[in-house]
C-alpha cells in the first residue's frame, strides 16, 4: 500500500464517519434539517464525479450539468408516472399530447429507470467524448464543445414541452418506492440512502484515482503526446473516464430530484454547471474526496451567507471564489497538502540537514528556467 | 512576505475554516421561533431574472406587514417577517421554502412570481401542510389546499374580455406567447372562449422566454392583419415585443395588442409612448379609483420613490397580507396553525385597492375584472370594469372537473 493510498483511505473513513455519524447527531436526527444536507451530499457526487475527468484526466468538462439533468429527469419520469396512475401526466394534457409518448414508456419500471439514469448519461458522454477524443480535440476546446452541447440541449428540453414539461419541468412527483419501501424524503432513512451513495461513489473515484487506470490518465494529463508514444491508445481512456464521470453526474442527478421532489430545467443551465466547476475547484480536483467535500462546504457556506446577508449574499460567494482561484490555485486538498509538507518539512530539518539531496533537480545553470 | 509564509498563513486561516464547520452544521439546526411574536416568511427573488417584478412585490408584502404592526399588530402580537431571497432559480426556492417552514416556523409564507418557482415550493408545502399565499395571475388547473391563490386565474380575465374584443375589434386572432405552460393554458381556454362568441385564431406562435427579436413575427402579422393581437408575452420579452411593434409603426388603433401580462412594470420599461393605445386586461390597474387604492399608491410612492408603480400583481401582494392578518383575527391566539388560518381565511372579504375581494372555497380569489387602455404617460384607462365580482373557476378549461373545498372533483 502507497503512502497515498494509506492517507486517501484514512480520510475517507473518517469522512464516511462524520457524514454517517457526526452530522445526523449534531442535528439531532431532525430528518427535515437531515434533507437539506442530504441536498449538498447528493452534489458532492456531481463535483466528485467532475474531479474524475478534470482532476484526474486534465478534461474540463463544462457540460457536466447536462448529463446531471438527464439522471434527473429520468428519476422524475419514473415518479411523475407513478402519480399519474393510469392517466396521462398533467402538463401533456395542456400541450394537447394524446398519448404517452413511446419514450415514456419504459419508465414504468423503476429497474429501467435505475439503468437508464446512470446509461443514458454515459452513452451521451461516451458519444460526445468519442467525437471529441478521436478528433485528439484537447484543451480549452473541451470545455467549448461540451459547454455548447449543454447549451443546445438545454433548449431542447425547454422547447419539447409536452415530453419534459418545458420551463416549469417535472413536477408533481410521487415519493419513490423500492421494494415496498416508500421512501420519505424527510426521513432519517433518506438521508443514510443518499450519504450511503456518496460513499460508495467516493470509494468508486478513489479506486479508480489509484488503479492503473488512474495512473494512465494521469500521464494522459501531463503530457498526451508522450503517452501515446508509449502506447496507450489516449482517446480510448479518454472516453472511459468521460463515461464513467457522466454516469456519476447521473447518479447524483436522480438523488437530486429525489431531494427535492421536482426535476427541473434550471438543473441544466450554464450556471449550474460553472457551480460544479467551483466546488470542484474550491474542494480541490486532484482528488475526488477532496471535490465532495468542496461541493459540501460551499454549499454549506451558501446557506449560512444567505441567511444572514439576505442581500448580497451572491456577491460575498463570488469574491470567496475568485480569491480561492487566485490564491488556492489547487484548492484546500492543495493548501492541506502544503500545510502538511511544511510542517513536516520543518520537522524534519531540525533533526537532519537535507536527507534527501539526490532527489533534488540540479540547478539550471543556463538560465533557460521553465 | 515570502510565498512561502503567506501560504501557511493562509493555510492555518483555511484550517481554522475547516475546523469552524461543525459550528455551521449546528447553527443551522437551531431553530429560531421565540417570543411572542408571529413568524411569516417572505419569499420573492430580490436577484436575478424576475427581480425587477418580484422586488416589487416584497416591497408591498413588506409594506403591509410594517403596516400592520405600526397599528399595534394582531391580538397585539407583532408579525415577524423572515426574508429570503431565492434569486430566481427553482432550486433555491425549495431550499428557502424548506429554511422558512420547516426551521423559522412560520405560519404562513407569501411568495414567487413564476409558475415554475410556485411548483418548486408546493411539495414541501404540502408536505409541511403549511400555507403559501401566491399573489400572481397563473394559468388554473391547480388546486392545492396548502396555496392561497390571490391572482387571476383565465375565466377572471378573459370572460368578458374576449367578447368585448370581438365586438370592438373583430373576430380574427392572432396568438403570441412565450413557450411555457401559462401562455398555453390562456390559449386553450381562449380558444374555447372563440368558438363560443364566433373568433377564430388566424396564426398560434410561442418564443421561448427571455425572446427578444419579434422581426419575424411582426412580419407575420403584417401579412395575416389580424383583427385582434392576443399577447401573453412576459417580463423581458414583452417588452421588447411592444417597442419593436410601435418600430414597426403598426397602429394600435387597427391591430390593437390586447395583453393578459402587460402591467404598469412593462409599460415602465416600454415608455409611454410605445405602449399607449394598446390593451391590459387585468383586476387591478394602479389608477383604479378607490379611496383604498389612493392610500396603497399613497404610501408605496412615499416608501419607495415617487417614480416607483403599482401594478395588479403588487397589489395582490399586498391585500394578501390583509387577509392573513383578517384571518388570524378571527382565531383563538392559542390556536394559529397554517390549517386553521386558511379554514379562517375561507369565506373572508376585505376591502381591497381593486374593490371587495372575498377568498372561495378553493382557495382562489373572488376579484373585479377591468379592461384598461395604456396612455402614453405610462397608465391606463379603466375602460371597462365588470358589473360583479367574478368567481374563480380553476378548471374552467377542463369539462367536469372543477375544484372545490375538498379538493379536485371529477365529474
Amino acid at each position: 500500500m502507497t503512502t497515498r493510498l494509506f492517507y486517501d483511505l484514512v480520510a475517507l473513513v473518517i469522512f464516511a464517519l462524520v457524514i454517517v455519524l457526526g452530522v445526523p447527531a449534531l442535528m439531532g436526527f431532525d430528518g427535515f434539517e437531515l434533507n437539506t444536507f442530504a441536498r449538498y451530499l447528493a452534489l458532492g457526487i456531481a463535483s466528485l464525479a467532475l474531479a474524475l475527468s478534470w482532476g484526474g484526466a486534465g478534461l474540463l468538462n463544462l457540460g457536466q450539468a447536462a448529463t446531471f439533468g438527464m439522471g434527473s429527469y429520468a428519476m422524475a419520469m419514473h415518479l411523475k408516472l407513478k402519480a399519474s396512475g393510469d392517466g396521462l401526466p398533467d402538463f401533456m394534457g395542456w400541450n394537447n399530447v394524446p398519448e404517452l409518448p413511446l419514450i415514456w414508456v419504459p419508465f414504468h419500471s423503476l429497474g429501467f429507470t435505475l439503468l437508464a439514469g446512470l446509461l443514458v448519461p454515459a452513452f451521451v458522454g461516451g458519444l460526445i467524448a468519442m467525437f471529441m477524443f478521436r478528433a485528439r480535440i484537447a484543451g480549452v476546446f473541451v470545455a467549448i464543445i461540451t459547454l455548447a452541447f449543454l447549451v443546445a440541449f438545454q433548449l431542447v428540453v425547454i422547447e419539447e414541452q409536452g415530453i419534459t414539461g418545458g420551463q416549469n419541468g417535472l413536477t408533481g412527483l410521487a415519493p419513490l418506492n423500492v421494494l415496498g419501501w416508500s421512501v420519505d424524503t424527510y426521513g432519517v432513512g433518506f438521508y443514510y440512502l443518499v450519504a450511503g451513495c456518496l460513499v460508495t461513489a467516493i470509494t468508486i473515484g478513489l479506486y479508480l484515482t489509484h488503479s492503473k487506470f488512474g495512473l494512465i490518465l494521469r500521464a494522459i494529463r501531463e503530457d498526451a503526446d508522450r503517452t501515446r508514444f508509449l502506447g496507450y491508445n489516449v482517446a480510448n481512456y479518454q472516453t472511459v473516464i468521460f463515461c464513467i464521470s457522466a454516469a456519476l453526474a447521473g447518479w447524483a442527478g436522480m438523488l437530486y430530484t429525489l431531494v427535492l421532489e421536482f426535476a427541473s430545467p434550471t438543473y441544466m443551465s450554464v450556471s449550474f454547471s460553472l457551480a460544479i466547476v467551483i466546488w470542484c475547484a474550491v474542494g480541490g480536483r486532484d482528488s475526488v474526496l477532496a471535490a465532495a467535500i468542496g461541493a459540501i462546504l460551499v454549499n454549506l457556506l451558501e446557506g449560512r451567507l444567505s441567511d444572514i446577508f439576505v442581500e448580497g449574499w451572491n456577491l460575498m460567494l463570488g469574491v470567496i471564489f475568485v480569491f480561492v482561484v487566485m490564491f488556492m490555485p489547487r484548492g484546500l486538498n492543495g493548501l492541506v497538502g502544503d500545510a502538511w509538507r511544511f510542517i513536516g518539512g520543518r520537522l524534519q530539518k531540525e533533526r537532519t540537514i537535507s536527507t534527501r539531496p539526490h532527489l533534488q533537480p540540479e540547478p539550471v545553470k543556463s538560465g533557460q528556467e521553465n | 512576505m515570502k510565498r512561502r509564509d503567506f501560504l501557511s498563513s493562509v493555510g492555518a486561516v483555511g484550517t481554522a475554516g475547516a475546523l469552524s464547520a461543525p459550528a455551521l452544521l449546528t447553527t443551522i439546526g437551531r431553530a429560531t421561533a421565540q417570543g411572542n411574536d408571529i413568524p411569516v416568511g417572505l419569499l420573492f427573488s430580490l436577484t436575478g431574472a424576475v427581480a425587477v417584478v418580484e422586488s416589487t412585490l416584497h416591497d408591498a408584502a413588506l409594506m403591509a406587514i410594517e403596516e400592520i404592526n405600526a397599528a399595534g399588530g394582531v391580538h397585539g402580537r407583532q408579525l415577524r417577517p423572515i426574508i429570503e431571497d431565492p434569486a430566481s432559480d427553482p432550486a433555491t426556492y425549495a431550499d428557502r421554502a424548506r429554511r422558512l417552514m420547516i426551521r423559522d416556523k412560520c405560519v404562513s409564507v407569501f411568495g414567487s412570481y413564476t409558475s415554475a418557482s410556485r411548483q418548486a415550493v408546493l411539495p414541501v408545502t404540502e408536505q409541511r401542510s403549511n400555507l403559501y399565499w401566491y399573489p400572481t395571475l397563473y394559468e388554473g388547473r391547480e388546486c392545492s389546499r396548502n396555496v392561497m391563490y390571490g391572482g387571476a386565474v383565465p375565466n377572471q380575465q378573459q370572460d368578458e374580455l374576449i367578447p368585448w374584443a370581438i365586438e370592438n375589434f373583430g373576430p380574427r386572432f392572432y396568438m403570441i406567447g412565450n413557450n411555457y405552460v401559462y401562455p398555453k393554458e390562456e390559449n386553450n381556454y381562449c380558444k374555447t372562449l372563440l368558438a363560443k362568441h364566433g373568433g377564430e385564431v388566424v396564426h398560434e406562435e410561442y418564443v421561448p422566454l427571455g425572446h427578444s427579436d419579434f422581426s419575424s413575427v411582426i412580419n407575420r402579422i403584417r401579412a395575416e392583419e389580424p383583427d385582434v393581437i392576443f399577447a401573453t408575452v412576459v417580463g423581458d420579452s414583452d417588452v421588447a415585443f411592444a417597442r419593436q411593434y410601435h418600430a414597426a409603426e403598426l397602429d394600435p388603433a387597427r391591430m390593437p395588442v390586447v395583453s393578459l401580462t402587460r402591467s404598469e412594470v412593462e409599460v415602465k420599461a416600454i415608455g409611454g409612448e410605445a405602449a399607449a393605445g394598446h390593451f391590459s386586461s387585468a383586476p387591478y390597474f394602479m389608477g383604479t379609483q378607490t379611496p383604498e387604492n389612493e392610500r396603497f399608491v399613497e404610501s408605496y410612492k412615499s416608501r419607495y420613490g415617487a417614480d416607483q408603480v403599482t401594478h395588479f400583481v403588487s397589489e395582490a401582494a399586498y391585500f394578501q397580507v390583509y387577509q392573513f392578518k383578517a384571518a388570524l383575527e378571527k382565531l383563538d391566539p392559542a390556536n394559529i396553525t397554517p390549517e386553521t388560518i386558511r379554514d379562517a381565511a375561507v369565506g373572508l372579504t376585505l376591502t381591497a385597492p381593486q374593490g371587495e375581494v372575498l377568498i372561495d372555497e378553493n382557495l382562489h380569489t373572488h376579484l373585479w375584472p377591468k379592461i384598461g387602455q395604456w396612455q402614453s404617460n405610462g397608465q391606463a384607462e379603466v375602460l371597462l370594469q365588470s358589473q360583479e365580482r367574478v368567481a374563480p373557476l380553476p378548471y374552467a378549461a377542463y369539462e367536469g372537473q372543477t375544484c372545490t373545498g375538498e379538493g379536485l372533483v371529477r365529474a
